[in-house]
Formats: C-alpha cells, structure tokens, sequence
C-alpha cells in the first residue's frame, strides 16, 4: 500500500528540551495510525511539526512522496492535509454553516456550489439542524462534530485528528468512533493522537508510543498496550 | 445580499435626492459621502481583515495629489490621474504590508503611524514632488460632456457615487469567498491557514483593494479642495477620524461605517453649530463609549443579535 | 579644536532635553510594563501639565515649578481615577482596546482644551527664560534646560527610590512581572494599576511643567507630538524596560539637537520615525528590552 506519510528523524527543540528526540514515522494510504503516550511525551509538538505549525530543527516530512519539512500549513492543507485543533478552534462569530463553508471554498471557490457542498457536510456529520447557528453558542460534542466538518470540507487525503475524543459522553463517543471508522472506509489515511485508549484499540491499524520525545513501542494496538516499557512510561518509574 | 441591494437603492435614492432638498448643505453632503467611501474602504483592512490602520489619511493624499499634480504639471485628466493613483496605492499598500504584517494589532497601528508620518514630512518638504508646504492649486479642469468639475453638484455625485461603489464592492466581498476569507484570517490565523488559506496573502489583498479605494476618494476630495497643503491631507488626525468612524458605526459590517460616517458627520455639524470647533470631541466620546460598552461598534451589536434572533426563529420552526 | 565647543554645547542641551523625553517616556513604559496597556493619551497627560502650569502663571503668577506643588498630586488622582473608571473595564479585552480608549481619552481631552482655552499657542514667561550658568570652556547651560535636568533627575531618582525600596515598589514590580503570580500572593493588582496610571500621569504632567517654558503649548497638536516622541522613546528602548526608556529620552534628545544642528532640520523627526519602524520589525523588544510576543 501506498505511503502517504512519512518522518523521518523528525527533531523538535524549545530552549534547552528536546520535545521530540529523532522520530520516525510511517503512515500508509487507507491505515489509522494512533499516537499515544504520556502527557507531555511530545505529541502535541510531533502533531504540529507533522502538519506544519511548528518547525522542525532536524529531519524531514513526506506527504504523498513529497518533501513538506518546511511547507507552510496552508500549502499542504492545499495538497490534501486536513487537520482538527485540540482546543476546538472554530470561527466563533460566524456560523456553523459559515464555518464549513471557509475551508469548502478551497476546492470550490463559487459560493454557490460552495455552500451547496458544505451543507452536505453538514448532513454527514449531524450538523444541519445547526447551521444557523453562531459556533459560539454550540456544546461540545457539537463543536467537535464542526471541528471534524471543517476538516473534512477542504477535501483531505490524510486527516489528523488531535484528541478528537477527549470529553465526550460514552454514547457520543461511540458515534465519533463510528464516524471515524467510516471515513477510512471512504478513502481517508489518519493519524489521531489519543489519550482514550478505547478508540485506539477500536480504530487503529498501528500505534505509536512517545515518551519523553521519543519512540519508545510501535506496532499493533494489543501488543502495544501490554508492552512492559509503555505501562512504565505511563505509570511512571518508582 | 437582497438587504445589501435595497439598502444600495436607499442610498441612491437619498442621494440623489438631496442636493435637491437641502441645497445649501451640498458641502456637508459631500463630506459625508466621502467619508461614507474612505470608512468603508478602510474597514476592508480594518474591519474585515482585523488590521487597525492609523495611517490611511496617507491614500488620501495620495489620490488628491495625483489628480492635482497631474491636472497642473501634465495636463492630465482627473479619471487618468485616479486609475494613475489606483496603481500606485496599491503598489504602496503591497511593499508597505509585506514589511508589517508581521506585527501584532496595537504594533502594526503604531507602524501606520510612523509610515504615514513619514510620508507626510516627505510631501511637505520635497517641493520637487508634491510643490512642498505651499501646496498645489488646481486652476483649470477639463469639461466632459460639457460638465464643471468644479461645481459643487458635480462634486457632491463623484462622491455619491465614491460611496455606493465602494459599499457595493464591500456587499459584494461579504458573500464570496474573499469577504469569508478576511473573516477567517482575523478570527484564528491558524484555523485558517488549516483550511487552507494565506494569511498574509489575503491580508495583503486588503489592504491594497483599501488604499486604492481610499486614494479614489482622495481624488475626489482633491477636486472638492482644489488647493491642496501637505498638512491638511496627510494629517494624523484625518487617518484617526477616518478609523474611528469605521469602529464606531461597526467594523466588519456592510453597513456599519456608513452608519458610523452619517453619525459623526452630521453630529459634528450640529455640535460645530453649537460649539463653533472642537468637534472633535464627539469622536473621543464616541469610541470611549463604544470600547466600553458596544465592543463591535454599533452595528456590529445589532448584527450579532439579529444573527442570534434568525437561528433563535428557524430553530423554533 | 573650535568645533568642539558647539558640540559639546549641543550634547548638553540634548542630554538635558533628552531627560524630560525620557521622564516621558518612562511614564509611557511603565504603563506598559505593568498594565500592558498601550497609553495614546500620554501626550495629551504632559500637554495637561503644560497648561496647568499657563493657568497658574497667568492667574496666580506662579513660577510653572511652583504649581507642581498642585498639578504632582492632582494628576496623580486624575490619574487613578481614568484608570479605575475607564481601563479597569478593559484590562482583559484585547490590546486594541486600550489603544482605542486612550486614543478616546486623547481626543477628549485635546478638544475640551481646546474649548475651554481656545486654538492659539499659549507658553509661560519665566523671568530667567535667557538666564545661561557658564560651565567653563564656553559651554553654556540655559537655565531653563538645566533646571528641567534636575527635576529630570528628581523625579527618576524619586521613582528608582519607590520602586526598589518601598513595598509597594515591590508590589508594583510583581504585578509587572507576572499579574496571576502577583494575585496569587496577595497583592492587590486592581489597586496597583491605578497606582502605576496615577504615577504615569504624574511623571507626564511633570514633564509638561517643565517643558512649558520652552515652547508654546497648542492644545490639539502639541499632544500628537509628544505621544510619537514617547512611544519612539519607549519602543527604541523596550516596552516595559525603565532603564531603557531613560536611555531611549537621551538619545532622543541627543539626536534631535545633533541632526537639527548638522544635517536637514525638516527631516528631524522622521529619523527618529524610521529607527522606530525598523526596531518594530527587527526587534520589538526595543534595543535592550525582553521578548515581546509576535505573531
């Protein structure tokens, strides 16, 4: 199967700490790929150097073949990388339609279609009896659904999800999970980082563990979490 | 975008009304109508992009130079010398935004300032360019169609139309891509850039489709002056009145600079008429009371709650 | 050799001009420091303090030094007052706002002097307006400058004093340091930003007194003037950085009287405009100062 994505030694330093310590990565088309470990282990940073918010100082990134490292975030969403924000970050004044509708505008600049495609996401992630309404005011399990949307409006071939789970109730939990397995039915590579271990074990094909900056464990879901080194990492050592 | 047109059509209507109905205010017409124009020009920076700009009066000067230097040393229409001043306020408004946009808010109005100033020492003392702190005096204009550009009439429709235009354009950004594109670059840089948009590309459409439209004005303002002096043109104070009327009436709006434009101009006059100068005042009360009270400027209130009252109605149905 | 003396002659009155620029500018970078408000009335905050001294000059002859005595401790509560009834409300609202609500503040306050005072420039005649104290070797110190250094002097050294060796000196730069940390230590920071406006206001006011007798004070552009010269001042320094301010104001002066002195007089300002733009760019933290955030 065809990689999308790829690290390589992928190195972040802020002052003194090494927030990721020569990561290597692989992400192949059609495959959920987990990102877990413990707080501060560095998946936020490996997150964003991945998908352009954070500059890496050593190693190099590969979407679909090409080199990325230092590609600004607007050129690879452009190229097919669509991205949620863990602290949800919608356009809070306008509303859900309108939120949908800026990232929809990129493949399709006419407002007409655009709009016309954008309330079809909407109808895919449960949000059309919203669309009026101001991002603000949303809850939520609402707001996660528009982060999603607004992700997938601009037409991604990979998504990154970041702590797309975290706080949600058990039954709109099982939704997302469910929602995330159909998208890669739909032709979609994903990496999600996750603290809710009952989504990765559900949905990925492989994990990663990160501790400290660095890879400590890769491979299927059930090995990973019996792995002695990952327990101690997340337990912490005595 | 039906409420943009009738609004258009209100405005046209009254505009063309006017100089019929209050002949004696042609002047204050005037002056409204273009600082309807430049408020709404400006806010496309302002307003729509989130970039306060404290140096516009700069475009202004630029258009109103333009026409005058060009009518007096080149013998060049006023519609050449506008497109002329178009050209270069975009140009300007391009090198002058790549180098500051990477400044935060406060930062970037504190450069416009320091820019404009600048400009200002520059027209005042380069009597090679601008004829210097004595000025410029337009003494003929040509007659198209037979029509007296120096007629107050006359003057009082470039304005009209300086208005409807550039409301036009801005009800027109307010639907398509660009106007949602300024929305999301001022929101959330990142969330933007995440759905694939170039901050720093849309800010600078901005702000050169706002110089250039200030610089229209400008022009227009220059026929009205028809003696031009660096200090009344490139004037602190006038970027100041031209900013603050945009944030009053509501930044970000269709309508709210024209709102803010016809407020403070006409409550100018009547406090002219009272107070004989000093009007100034108004504005300095004006933005207190909207910074502490009405954050989005008057309009820009009234919108959010009507957008709150639609979905609050289609819910319900 | 000859041309020394007038040199010599202009870095004094550039140092002694520069000190009431820096007494300014001080003013506006401790606002900053501790509120992290932008402060555009600080002009408008000396040209009160210019006008204060006119009116008791004209009304009660007062030497403008004397009506310190009532403009120091008037501005200090008009001061906290703007403060507690205006910036108080906007502490946590974007950046932009202060700037809005000071440039407000600006307009109000130019324009009701304008009302109440008229357009023309006014200035205040001291008996001692061309009195020089000889300094040997043909430098003259205009007695004027010379006494706008000492109250320069008084007022910063008063300010180091306050800062560093009293209590609320230490509260003061706890809030500048870190508002939550300082919260959490019990001192009260509402109370110390109204404190740190008054003292700003105090500091500007000062300033006005002592620049009246050199100039003529015109109550709608006189401000603007000074506002740009203050926030050169503090940005060539550093927002937030006293000690930088200080230096900012002397160089300032300095380097008006020198290029008024040897190179085009009509660009004077803008020189001090450019390295402003270009410290904004390269180096928003000022030439000495801490990091300052940017996009």
């Amino acid at each position: 199967m065809p990689e999308v994505l790829r690290a390589e030694r992928l190195t972040v330093r802020f002052g003194g700490v090494t927030a990721v310590d020569h990561v290597d990565l692989k992400l192949a088309d059609r495959d959920i790929l987990g990102l877990i470990g413990p707080n501060g282990a560095g998946k936020t940073t490996l997150f964003n150097a991945l998908t352009g918010f954070v500059r890496p100082d050593e190693g190099t990134v590969f979407m679909f073949g090409r080199e990325v490292t230092h590609l600004a975030p607007f050129q690879r969403a452009r190229d097919g990388m669509g991205r949620t924000f863990q602290t949800d970050r919608p356009f809070e004044e306008l509303t859900v339609l309108e939120n949908v509708l800026i990232p929809t505008f990129l493949k399709h600049p006419s407002r007409r279609s655009a709009e016309h495609i954008a309330r079809g996401v909407l109808d895919e992630v449960g949000l059309s009896d919203r669309a009026d309404q101001p991002a603000m005011d949303l809850n939520l399990a609402r707001r996660r659904r528009l982060e999603l949307a607004r992700a997938l409006a601009i037409e991604p071939r990979i998504l990154f999800l970041d702590e797309i789970m975290a706080g949600l109730n058990p039954p709109a939990l099982r939704e997302m999970i469910a929602f995330v397995r159909k998208l890669r039915e739909k032709g979609l590579a994903i990496l999600m980082v996750e603290h809710i271990m009952e989504a990765i074990i559900e949905l990925c094909d492989h994990v990663i563990v990160l501790a400290n900056g660095e890879k400590i464990a890769e491979g299927a879901p059930q090995q990973v979490v019996a792995d002695s080194r990952v327990v101690e990492a997340y337990l912490g050592t005595d | 975008m039906n409420t943009n047109l009738f609004g258009l059509a209100l405005l046209l209507v009254i505009g063309l009304a006017y100089p019929f109905v209050l002949p004696g205010y042609l002047t204050v017409g005037i002056t409204m109508l273009l600082f309807i124009g430049w408020a709404t020009s400006w806010d496309i920076l302002g307003g729509w992009a989130g970039q306060v700009s404290l140096g516009h009066s700069f475009f202004v000067g630029l258009g109103a130079y333009f026409v005058a230097l060009g009518q007096s040393r080149y013998g060049l229409a006023p519609w050449w010398s506008i497109m002329l001043a178009i050209l270069a306020a975009a140009a300007l408004a391009y090198v002058w935004g790549r180098i500051t946009f990477g400044l935060r808010g406060p930062y970037f109005a504190l450069s416009t300032i320091a820019f404009a100033e600048i400009f200002r020492l520059i027209a005042i003392n380069e009597k090679w360019l601008t004829g210097g702190a004595t000025g410029v005096f337009i003494a003929s204009l040509p007659e198209p169609f037979g029509i007296d550009l120096f007629s107050r009439w006359t003057q009082y429709y470039l304005a009209l139309a300086f208005a409807l235009i550039t409301v036009g354009i801005v009800a027109l950004i307010s639907t398509r891509r660009f106007g949602y594109q300024l929305r999301a670059v001022r929101e959330d840089e990142n969330s933007a850039m995440a759905s694939g948009i170039d901050p720093t590309a849309v800010k600078l459409k901005a702000f050169m489709l706002s110089g250039a439209l200030t610089a229209v004005g400008g022009g227009i303002y220059g026929i009205f002056l028809s003696f031009l002096e660096p200090h009344v043109l490139f004037y602190l104070l006038l970027s100041v009145q031209i900013a603050l009327t945009a944030i009053i009436g509501g930044r970000g709006t269709v309508w709210g600079p024209a709102a803010g434009a016809v407020l403070l101009i006409l409550s100018g006059e009547v406090f002219r008429t009272t107070f004989a100068q000093a009007n100034l005042l108004i504005y300095g009360m004006l933005i207190l009371a909207i910074v502490l009270f009405l954050p989005r400027g008057i309009l820009g209130e009234v919108s959010r709650r009507l957008v709150r009252r639609r979905y609050a109605r289609s819910a319900k149905s | 050799m000859a041309d020394l003396i007038p040199f010599l002659q202009n870095i004094a009155n550039g140092l002694l001009i520069g000190g009431v620029y820096a007494l300014i500018g001080v003013g506006l970078t401790l606002i900053f420091g501790v509120m992290r408000t932008i402060n555009f009335a600080h002009g408008e905050f000396v040209v009160l303090g210019m006008y204060a001294a006119i009116v008791f000059n004209q009304a009660l002859g007062w030497d403008p030094y004397f009506s310190l005595v009532v403009a120091l401790p008037v501005g200090f509560l008009a001061g906290v007052l703007i403060q507690r009834v205006i910036l108080a409300t906007i502490v946590d609202a974007p950046e932009e706002s202060s700037l809005l609500a000071t440039l407000g503040l600006s307009l109000i306050i130019a324009n009701s002097l304008l009302l109440i005072f008229g357009g023309e420039p006014k200035s205040v005649l001291v008996p001692y307006a061309s009195s020089t104290i000889s300094l040997g070797g043909g430098v003259n110190l205009s007695i004027v400058l010379l006494l706008a250094g000492i109250a320069t002097v008084v007022a910063i050294g008063g300010l180091h004093l306050l800062l560093n060796r009293t209590e609320i000196g230490r509260a003061i730069r706890g809030t500048a340091e870190n508002r939550l940390g300082a919260e959490l230590v019990g001192i009260n920071t509402k109370r110390i930003h109204a404190v740190v406006f008054g003292i700003g206001m105090m500091l500007a006011v000062a300033a006005g007194v002592a620049l009246i007798p050199l100039l003529f004070a015109s109550p709608t552009t006189t401000g603007t003037v000074f506002t740009l010269k203050a926030f050169v001042v503090t940005v060539l320094g550093g927002l937030g950085n006293i000690g930088a301010a200080i230096g900012g104001g002397l160089l300032l002066g300095v380097v008006e009287v020198l290029g008024a002195s040897y190179l085009t007089s009509e660009y004077r300002d803008a020189y001090g405009l450019v390295a402003f733009i270009l410290v904004l760019l390269f180096r928003p933290e000022g030439l000495f100062g801490r990091s300052v955030q940017r996009v």
